[in-house]
């Protein structure tokens, strides 16, 4: 028993919090001894190397090319600019993988749970397989190994129904952009927004009122569709394109701008700003658009003698017809039509059948014929494109019927019959412009608020609608199948721990299997699976740095290439970290409020 | 009152027809899913298996094994690398043989004949195919048995397993990095490394030191003293904010410059160790925290009570109960870390991956294949991965269901 009247006094060296303090001094002095080291290491290093040490470099031109660029953006911008483009793509691929990863695993792990045998063991075998492979290597996969050789290139793409397009540039859809009268809608949208507000709050005391259950937000709703659908159709009226919007087109080049054309001379002068989003109607009366014919690799098989002109769709000409630049080639080869007039095959009709057969598209040596020029001498194109966010127009490049033919009579020089072919006063060959022109015309039609933008293909990447690149894809794709897999558990792992009772006590109450999921199981398994969830979209997040992989341009494949041409690697190692902490701080701090109102509350 | 007459119980339904409706045709809506999902699963797994067979070019693969093994790992000294896999193999096996003597080796014993099994059928490739290695490749298989044996036969070498590890895993990495000099036990420098070798040897190595180091930083956060435990906290939380590549980059970038001395000076893979070791060691510290916080405050009180100092508590007590807990996140951890190292290429090492990805589809050989073989290379390198770590992973449920983690 200690006496209480004379505590014993502890000597301050065996004192508890003596020792701590001193303790904690002794640590402090370590650590900061080592900064400091490290620090003068580091400033020595940089100062004999001479490489940048601060953030002067940001201002200056990045020269970094761009694929995937959510803002405008060319290699003249600073690195400022790049760098907030890799964060901007971070943030694309991160949130939409997300949201479909979500989806994929929940789907997954209840089908893990399925009374289905079959479904159960694909489900089981999904996780067990995806979860236990690098990421990396299903990057790889996907982006290499299927991306880039599964669907055709880019003049054969998948066509899926409604004007979407698969190839391996990506998959292109139809897109709906603020057109020149959004203008005209924006008064009416922002009316929709308060009505909104208004009805809401109005139905809301309402029902507050009343006493009685309802809901507030489809009379908010109804009003808000309301009002915002009779602005479009009132904006569509006051809609007619302005006078001095005017597009500039080289149709042989195959591409032109929208722009504001101020002194109405019709071609566009540097102070004139180019205008995007224009619906154009571009007619070609009669032109020629030339290919060769080539040995292409496609879903990793060569195709021989392979004929490709840039895609037409039905509809979009009068006639389409081939011819062969050279006389000879004429009377040797035929053209087989895979897609006609988009893709066909050269082959010699051995047999004399009249009709292509298994073999003849290659020579007796088997090798495919190569470099054979040949011409589609196309009657009546008209295309709608709609002009992109930097006013550019892009089809396909024709040339005139009569150089064509002037040329091809020049590629024959030698032969007799190729003369035939020259136009009677042809021009000469060398000067272009006095050649003579294409028959064409462009149209800026009218369009509603909203612009409706189908892709095209006009020669060898789409143009109009939204695309993604094959690199997005790629990356999206790993990242989602990946992070599915381990949701999936999480996603089983919280469904099986709510109490069987509260099945069997629905069933009781005579709730249908599929009420008893959704409306008692589900809404407590997911309080469950919450918290292990949040931590899944953080590492989604930060295993988007894969990009590079898949030759995506988010924040770290940028910095590290930023890196490489600066030599700044103290300031671009700081930028990383803390981009990183950022992003993962945000994402943390925003599902961290979701889960605190869904958790539940302990009583 | 009327009694309903006895009725015999409904009968068991047996055999192939009750399974197949139980599981397969219960209702409607269950026959629709299961044919479709069945011709769909049927589809692609025949069109699979018909290129896995006829459409695939796996020659490009078989002819680099050695590539994929061990990159440039000197060819006469081929035998060091098995050799020092023979040694692991026997501390596996001896572990196996105990523990299945004690009656409990379910675990150990699965992961081990996983392993085995694996180096049996290489050995049966290299006595067929590669003369070169055979004989290391048996004594690799032997030592195995060998282990397994005297595990089985000697229980006393229970009090040595530990110390068993301790020695073995130096012999290993002397085997790997040679002793000097000339002939057998040349120095072979770690440029020289790659393939699976460097694989392996990143996680080992990473896991090994970022076990002890995870503990102290775990130990820190829990720590009373506000200066250590908001050091280790801002470590933990700054190495767990960012992905492990762009630790990697940052080693490779930065480690020269802290240490003020030439880039060339530092070798790649000392710069990649780093950044696993600082990355794996902030995971295995959140893992270990979480053990440490599902022990009972009244052990340690308890602890102290009986007069055992704050350290002898830590270590004799609590440290030991935590530890147990997080066992099966820690084996997630190595996996993870398995999976990871495929990311060294950002330093410039040529591991398992980088072979796969970088080399094999720019030989010559391979270019001669329309579209490449990289389709070939990713399913092979899915493959070899998935081999290890899912055998780890089914360990690491079943230790999870045998201590009973979860259920409490």
């Amino acid at each position: 028993m200690r006496n209480a009247e004379a505590p014993e006094r502890i000597p301050f060296w065996r004192n508890v919090k003596t020792i701590g303090i001193l303790a904690q001094v002794v640590f402090a002095a370590l650590v900061l001894i080592g900064i400091a080291i490290l620090w003068t290491n580091v400033t020595s290093a940089l100062s004999r190397s001479n490489l940048p040490a601060d953030f002067g470099f940001l201002d200056s031109r990045a020269g970094i090319p761009i694929a995937e660029r959510p803002i405008p953006y060319s290699p003249d911008d600073p690195y400022w600019r790049a760098l907030v483009i890799g964060v901007l793509n971070t943030l694309k691929v991160s949130l939409v993988g997300v949201v479909l990863a979500s989806v994929l695993g929940v789907g997954i792990g209840v089908s893990r749970l399925s009374a289905n045998w079959l479904l159960r063991q694909i489900a089981t075998w999904y996780v067990e397989i995806l979860r236990n492979t690098p990421l990396a290597v299903q990057i790889i996969f996907w982006y290499t190994a299927v991306l880039a050789t599964l669907p055709p290139t880019i003049t054969a793409p998948l066509r899926l129904p409604g004007g979407v397009y698969l190839s391996n540039r990506g998959l292109a859809f139809p897109f709906a952009y603020p057109g020149f009268g959004f203008r005209a809608w924006l008064p009416w949208l922002i009316a929709a927004l308060v009505a909104y507000v208004v009805v809401m709050a109005v139905q809301r005391r309402r029902i507050a009122r009343a006493d009685r259950p309802g809901r507030a937000w489809p009379w908010a709703v109804a009003a808000a569709v309301a009002l915002a659908g009779v602005g479009y159709y009132a904006a569509s009226f006051a809609s007619d394109p302005p006078e001095t919007l005017a597009v500039d087109l080289n149709v042989e080049r195959g591409r032109g701008i929208t722009f504001r054309d101020l002194d109405a001379d019709g071609s566009r002068d540097r102070d004139e700003p180019a205008v995007g989003f224009v619906p154009v109607t571009v007619r070609v009366e009669e032109g020629v658009l030339e290919a060769r014919s080539q040995n292409l690799v496609e879903q990793r098989r060569v195709k021989p003698s392979t004929l490709r002109f840039p895609i037409l769709e039905e509809g979009e000409y009068a006639s389409a017809e081939l011819r062969f630049v050279n006389e000879a080639d004429a009377e040797r080869y035929e053209v087989h039509w895979i897609d006609e007039p988009t893709t066909g095959r050269l082959y010699v009709d051995r047999n004399g059948n009249g009709a292509w057969d298994a073999g003849e598209e290659v020579g007796e040596d088997g090798v495919g014929f190569r470099n054979v020029r040949t011409q589609l001498v196309v009657t009546g194109f008209e295309r709608r494109v709609v002009s992109d966010r930097d006013g550019q127009v892009r089809i396909p490049g024709f040339e005139p019927v009569d150089a064509a033919e002037e040329e091809a009579a020049a590629g024959g020089a030698g032969f007799g019959p190729a003369s035939l072919f020259t136009a009677p006063g042809g021009a000469d060959g060398d000067d272009e412009a006095a050649g003579p022109a294409l028959e064409t015309s462009t149209v800026i039609g009218s369009s509603g608020p909203l612009v409706w933008s189908t892709p095209t293909v006009p020669v060898s990447n789409y143009a109009g609608g939204f695309s993604f690149t094959p690199s997005y894809l790629a990356l999206l794709l790993a990242l989602v199948i990946y992070t599915s897999s381990f949701i999936a558990e999480i996603v089983r792992g919280g469904i099986q721990a709510v109490p069987k009772g509260q099945t069997e006590a629905a069933k009781a109450l005579g709730l249908s299997s599929g009420q008893t999921f959704g409306l008692i199981v589900f809404p407590q398994a997911v309080r469950i699976i919450l918290p292990p969830m949040i931590s899944q979209y953080l590492n989604l997040t930060k295993n988007s740095s894969l990009g590079p992989l898949a030759a995506y341009g988010e924040i770290f494949a940028i910095s590290t290439i930023v890196a490489n041409q600066t030599g700044a690697s103290v300031p671009v190692t700081l930028l990383i970290i803390v981009s990183y902490l950022a992003i993962s701080f945000a994402f943390a701090f925003v599902l961290n409020i979701v889960n605190a109102r869904m958790a539940i509350v302990e009583r | 009152m009327e009694m309903i007459p006895d009725r015999l119980p409904p009968a068991r339904e047996r055999g192939a027809p009750a399974w197949l409706r139980r599981n397969l045709f219960h209702g409607p809506v269950n026959s629709v899913v299961s044919l479709l999902v069945g011709f769909v699963l049927l589809s692609a797994v025949s069109s699979l298996v018909r290129w896995t067979l006829t459409g695939a070019a796996w020659a490009p693969i078989w002819s680099n094994m050695k590539l994929l093994a061990v990159y440039r790992y000197p060819a006469d000294l081929l035998w060091r690398p098995v050799v020092a896999l023979g040694v692991i193999l026997l501390l596996l096996g001896l572990g196996a043989g105990l523990s299945k003597r004690a009656g409990k080796g379910v675990i150990v014993g699965g992961v081990f004949w996983w392993f085995t099994g694996a180096t049996f059928v290489i050995t049966a490739l290299a006595i067929a195919f590669w003369p070169s290695v055979r004989l290391p490749w048996a004594i690799a298989s032997g030592m195995a048995l060998a282990g397994y044996g005297a595990g089985l036969r000697v229980p006393a070498l229970v009090r040595i397993q530990a110390w068993s590890w301790a020695v073995g895993l130096p012999v290993v990495l002397i085997l790997l990095y040679g002793l000097g000099g000339e002939g057998p036990m040349e120095v072979v420098r770690t440029t020289e490394w790659g393939g699976f070798l460097l694989t392996l040897v990143l996680a080992g190595v990473g896991i090994a030191v970022s076990f002890p180091l995870g503990i102290l930083l775990a130990l820190g956060r829990r720590s009373d003293l506000p200066a250590i435990k908001w050091f280790c906290i801002g470590v933990i939380e700054l190495v767990r904010g960012a992905p492990l590549i762009t630790w990697l980059f940052i080693a490779s970038l930065m480690v020269p410059l802290l240490l003020d001395v030439s880039p060339d000076s530092i070798p790649a893979l000392a710069r990649a160790l780093v950044a696993i070791t600082l990355f794996s060691s902030a995971y295995m510290a959140e893992n270990v925290r979480g053990g440490l916080q599902s022990v009972p405050s009244g052990q340690g009180e308890a602890a102290r009570a009986l007069g055992l100092s704050g350290w002898q508590t830590t270590r004799l007590i609590v440290l030991p109960q935590a530890l147990r807990a997080v066992i099966p996140a820690i084996v997630g951890q190595a996996i993870g870390l398995f999976k990871d190292t495929s990311l060294v290429f950002i330093v410039g090492l040529f591991d398992f991956f980088e072979i796969g990805r970088k080399v094999i589809p720019s030989q010559p050989d391979s270019l001669q294949y329309a579209g490449g073989v990289l389709l070939e290379v990713s399913l092979f390198m899915a493959a070899v991965y998935w081999f290890f770590s899912y055998r780890m992973s089914m360990a690491s449920r079943q230790l999870e269901k045998e201590l009973g983690v979860g259920e409490r």
